[in-house]
């Protein structure tokens, strides 16, 4: 086949056809960043017309492409005569097109993939750059989507259904974490445990609905009472235990007493009732001679228990 | 039953002296591209099982210094993927040797890991194929053991192959802490190709 035969104005026709019409996105441009092609994808998606684009500086008309970087890449395409791409994970998008689908499509603009492809002449050169895009918004919703039921599972996982603070595995945790903090670093560190005063006698007298609200109510107090650092979860039913690092047994007790007062001069009103209730407190600040994280909760235990019985409502520090 | 694929010492020879050419061929391109000197090892080629690959591979799980990217091709009847290492890599010399400016955050980093691959791995396997008189259409890069873990990506159990023909060269670029291998992974069913393709060259 010639190509003064009819058969090749056909062929021509029909790949000229398939490129105007193919559902992804063609753009050609030279080394100077003149639009050459400027297929159907394009045109509908950008709603602009041939006229408007060819011949014109790219990023004349299109200021959102980030000019330094898509001329490093098409001098890359160039230079070495082989194709790189991108992705919509580095970059959600070359061309910011608008979201088109009104019932299907819920992202706000079109992610795209996006290969380049060095063109050579007749001479074997590479003069011109082809920039093909690929709509993948359909992929990228799915990924993120995906990723969001991970994360939103990784927080249930770790979180206490009640109360919003950490469970007791992931407390645990970020106790050996701070454990491990302090072998390296020997930054002061300490450990608070605490518990509701009479809880079972709440729950006795008012209801186990009573007695939930009570530990929301504690949990509420510990949380607006200590620092982004610290690390607060429930331990057990009415016991929380809290991590102070950076702190001092001095400076835990601050802390301790500062909670304590507060839930002392608090109330929880449930239904008819007003409840009153008080919390008492172990502290242990991390040293040498503890030697394992389950041994800095006993040793904070040991505080509790004192401070429980020395008649409840307070705070105590367990010296090691 | 399978049997061992061996490579003869003509076939080795000629696929070395290819893979110098275009890693030579690549390194002018490159020495262009990035104003700095190419530092080329001498290509290693072994017949390996997907154990050994897989033990390369993991290599990257360990250490969080280690990154990888891997790039598909196929043309003429010939597929392969390529594995870029890269090993004790600086991210802020890669970035000062794509010009990149800006903040390095994970997005960038990634973006970096794609490019210096797509540099380095377009280059080689144009060189390969321009030798062999073929054209390879290459898929877009993966960075590995970001959104999976690695032991999922490439699991030598599931492979349908025994056995690859590897070409392994070290990178170095002269005055920027950048240090990588590349993985050039033929798998069995190519090699005897592969073979015809270098006759043409040994003849």
């Amino acid at each position: 086949m010639t190509p003064t035969t009819p058969d090749f104005a056909n062929e021509l026709h029909w790949v000229m056809d398939i490129l105007h019409n193919i559902d992804v996105g063609l753009v050609v441009v030279d080394l100077n960043m003149h639009i050459r092609l400027w297929n159907g994808f394009m045109q509908n998606h950008s709603a602009k017309a041939p006229e408007a684009v060819l011949n014109q500086n790219i990023f004349d008309i299109f200021p959102e492409l980030p000019e330094t970087w898509f001329r490093r890449k098409i001098e890359t395409v160039a230079v070495l005569q082989t194709a790189a791409f991108t992705t919509w994970e580095q970059r959600p998008y070359l061309f910011h097109f608008k979201n088109y689908r009104p019932v299907t499509g819920s992202a706000k603009f079109m992610y795209q993939n996006c290969t380049m492809l060095p063109l050579t002449n007749a001479q074997g050169e590479v003069n011109h750059v082809c920039v093909i895009i690929y709509d993948v918004t359909e992929v990228a919703i799915h990924r993120e989507q995906l990723q969001q039921a991970n994360e939103q599972l990784q927080h249930i996982n770790r979180t206490d259904g009640l109360t919003g603070l950490l469970n007791r595995k992931a407390w645990e945790q970020s106790l050996r974490q701070e454990f491990k903090r302090y072998q390296r670093y020997h930054r002061a560190s300490s450990l608070i445990m605490l518990d509701i005063d009479h809880f079972k006698d709440i729950n006795d007298t008012y209801g186990h609905p009573a007695g939930d609200e009570v530990i929301r109510r504690t949990a509420a107090a510990l949380v607006s009472s200590l620092r982004d650092s610290d690390v607060a979860g429930r331990y057990g039913g009415e016991e929380f235990a809290v991590i102070l690092v950076d702190t001092d047994a001095t400076g835990a007790e601050i802390v301790a007493e500062r909670l304590r007062t507060s839930v002392e001069a608090s109330s929880v009103a449930y239904e008819e009732h007003v409840i009153n209730y008080t919390i008492s407190l172990g502290i242990a600040e991390l040293t040498p001679k503890i030697t394992d994280p389950t041994m800095w909760i006993d040793t904070a235990d040991r505080g509790l228990y004192n401070a429980k019985r020395a008649g409840r409502n307070r705070s105590s520090i367990y010296y090691t | 039953m399978n049997t061992t694929i061996t490579l003869s010492e003509d076939y080795r020879d000629c696929l070395q002296e290819v893979t110098n050419i275009a890693m030579g061929q690549a390194g002018d391109r490159l020495a262009r591209l990035l104003d700095t000197f190419v530092v080329l090892s001498i290509p290693h080629i072994e017949i390996l099982a997907p154990s050994d690959i897989a033990m390369a591979i993991n290599a990257i799980d360990g250490s969080a210094s280690v990154s990888g990217v891997c790039q598909g091709f196929i043309g003429g009847g010939i597929a392969g993927e390529a594995i870029l290492l890269f090993n004790d890599t600086s991210f802020s010399d890669l970035s000062r040797l794509l010009k990149y400016d800006g903040e390095l955050d994970h997005q960038a980093e990634r973006e970096l890991l794609m490019d210096t691959a797509n540099v380095l791995l377009g280059a080689f396997l144009r060189g390969v194929a321009v030798q062999l008189d073929m054209s390879f259409s290459l898929g877009p890069p993966l960075v590995l053991g970001q959104h999976q873990r690695l032991d999922n990506l490439f699991d030598p159990k599931t492979v349908t192959w025994q056995q690859a023909l590897v070409t392994e060269i070290n990178y170095k670029l002269e005055g920027y802490n950048v240090n990588c291998d590349l993985l050039v992974i033929f798998t069995e069913e190519f090699i005897d190709l592969l073979c015809k393709k270098l006759d043409y060259l040994l003849l």
